[in-house]
């Protein structure tokens, strides 16, 4: 008998026992061992985060360039735009829409200030220094003309730069105060003190939850060398595959796709459009069942004739010899 | 009228035991793609409890211990068991045109939870606290911001990413997992299409 409770289809279709506890049950004890077997043979991928202090040994040259960058504004961050400051440089905009600047500046970064002149001037107080102290006080004190001769000056030098030692030697030039300056926060980094002093700007306090400013002070070349070498930038399936031999998050195949192809990854908006473009196919996704054509391509494709295999034969021959089926009840 | 009879009225009719847990099936429910679904569900079990363990333990405890390690893998390889199995169940179900016959709703709740759940992994990757996390922070903030949630989220804060990974998107997504199975209980698991030119094509076919 059927009683009124049950699911309107038991009363359609004949019934069978079903032990659906039994089946969850197994379910999850397959599961469970297979997945700590797993665990324990291949273990998960780990490669250890990077450190100031590992670039500043490495390639010291790329530290002096990217705070010259940082302190004379021609840095990628210190003209980024919102949400860190005021610059134009990372806006990304579709046809005048772009709900990136709609926010404002939550999470300010002057990156001269903060990157260079605050770190460093910690570290003339903590070192008693007295000639760090006076360098930042020349700089801070020159015209604007001034700063921007002496960082053209040692930006063109850094390029002839050599390492010597733990040094970054430079060719004879007029740099001011910005050479030492400059060698200060490469000795910085290199002591492993400067993640500390950038990492405290954005915590306003003991804790640290939000580490935005010391990643963004390796968030240009610093981190996209270590990343090109391992395939890992965007053009190259970015954050598709993980570290190799270890399946990857495989789902954002779809997002990821986008950056492999034009327009989006030609475009200066690329993020902004990948981004839409995927929210679209989801939104597609959620309403297939209203989708004309789409929600009656199972019914025109023959796989789910495959996955009911069984039914369709058990039900031929009562069709074919013209039953009332399938009202077993 | 009195909402609380009226709720446990329509509880009582919508959500019977002989709906939600039945021990019946109908006999076309015969495939392996029908565990799918619980394949799906037991890897998130596995995800979830490995997952409280690291929580209460601590992200140091996971990127440096042996046992945090071993904890990690677990929850790493019942993350990509949960997506392995929710791509296939959502791959079938499209192929079987599982909304047919009122189960729109089920349909929507499954593919919102496949959203939800892609952004707890996100927010998963952002967490482990090693090269791939750090690299993936500075690479999607530009996509974040470019897409305009940037006053939403700053995917180089640490606090909010770990809160968002352990406690808000989880909370969601069991939430709407939750409601997707009440659903497929509730209305219980679709029916073939019909047989075209048998008398059985006449019943059920309201796709």
């Amino acid at each position: 008998m059927k009683r009124d409770y049950q699911y309107p289809d038991a009363k359609r279709f004949p019934m069978k026992d079903f032990d659906m506890v039994k089946e969850g049950v197994v379910s999850l004890g397959v599961i469970a061992v297979i997945v700590l077997v797993v665990a324990a043979i291949a273990g998960a991928p780990y490669r250890p985060a990077v450190t100031n202090q590992q670039v500043a040994v490495q390639s010291p040259v790329l530290v002096e360039q990217t705070a010259l960058g940082d302190l004379d504004g021609t840095g990628e961050m210190a003209s980024y735009g919102p949400p860190y400051n005021d610059g134009t440089g990372s806006i990304q905009s579709i046809a005048g829409f772009s709900p990136q600047t709609w926010w404002g500046t939550p999470y300010p970064l002057n990156t001269a200030k903060d990157d260079v002149l605050t770190p460093l001037t910690m570290l003339a107080t903590a070192s008693g220094n007295v000639s760090l102290k006076q360098a930042l006080h020349t700089y801070e004190t020159a015209s604007g003309a001034t700063q921007a001769k002496w960082s053209q000056n040692l930006t063109d030098a850094l390029n002839k730069a050599k390492v010597v030692g733990t040094t970054v030697q430079l060719p004879a030039g007029n740099y001011g105060p910005v050479s030492y300056m400059m060698n200060a926060e490469l000795q910085l980094a290199r002591s492993g003190l400067l993640s500390g002093a950038l990492a405290r700007e954005t915590n306003q306090g003991a804790y640290r939850w939000n580490v935005q400013n010391n990643l963004l002070f390796l968030q240009g070349a610093a981190l996209h060398n270590i990343a090109g070498a391992l395939n890992m930038s965007g053009e190259q399936w970015g954050i598709n595959h993980d570290e190799q031999a270890y399946p990857g998050p495989w789902w954002l195949t779809p997002y990821t796709f986008f950056y492999q192809i034009p327009p989006w990854n030609t475009s200066d908006a690329g993020d902004q459009m990948a981004a839409y473009t995927v929210g679209l196919l989801f939104l597609v996704l959620i309403f297939v069942p209203w989708v004309p054509g789409l929600n009656r391509l199972p019914k025109l494709l023959p796989l789910h004739k495959l996955i009911w295999r069984d039914w369709y034969r058990r039900d031929k021959p009562k069709s074919e010899k013209g039953s009332v089926a399938p009202r077993h009840v | 009228m009195n909402w609380t009879t009226r709720m446990r009225k329509r509880a009582t009719e919508q959500l019977s035991w002989d709906r939600l847990l039945p021990s019946e099936q109908p006999v076309y429910v015969n495939s392996l793609v029908y565990s799918f679904g619980v394949f799906t569900l037991s890897s998130l079990v596995v995800v979830i409890v490995s997952g409280i363990v690291m929580a209460a333990k601590s992200p140091v405890w996971y990127q440096t211990s042996a046992v945090g390690e071993y904890f990690r893998a677990i929850h790493f390889w019942s993350v990509q068991a949960f997506f392995f199995f929710m791509t296939m169940h959502l791959v079938v179900q499209f192929f079987m045109g599982s909304w047919r016959e009122g189960r729109a709703l089920t349909w929507v709740l499954g593919a919102l939870s496949f959203g939800v759940g892609v952004l707890t992994a996100f927010t998963g990757y952002l967490s482990r606290g090693d090269f791939f996390s750090q690299w993936n922070q500075v690479q999607s903030k530009d996509a974040f911001n470019g897409a305009g949630v940037n006053g939403l989220f700053n995917a180089l804060d640490n606090g909010q990413i770990y809160g968002l990974h352990i406690a808000v998107l989880p909370a969601v997504l069991i939430a709407l997992i939750g409601w997707h199975l009440v659903a497929v209980r509730r209305k219980g698991v679709v029916p073939p299409y019909p047989d075209e030119g048998t008398e059985n094509a006449k019943v059920g076919d309201h796709s």
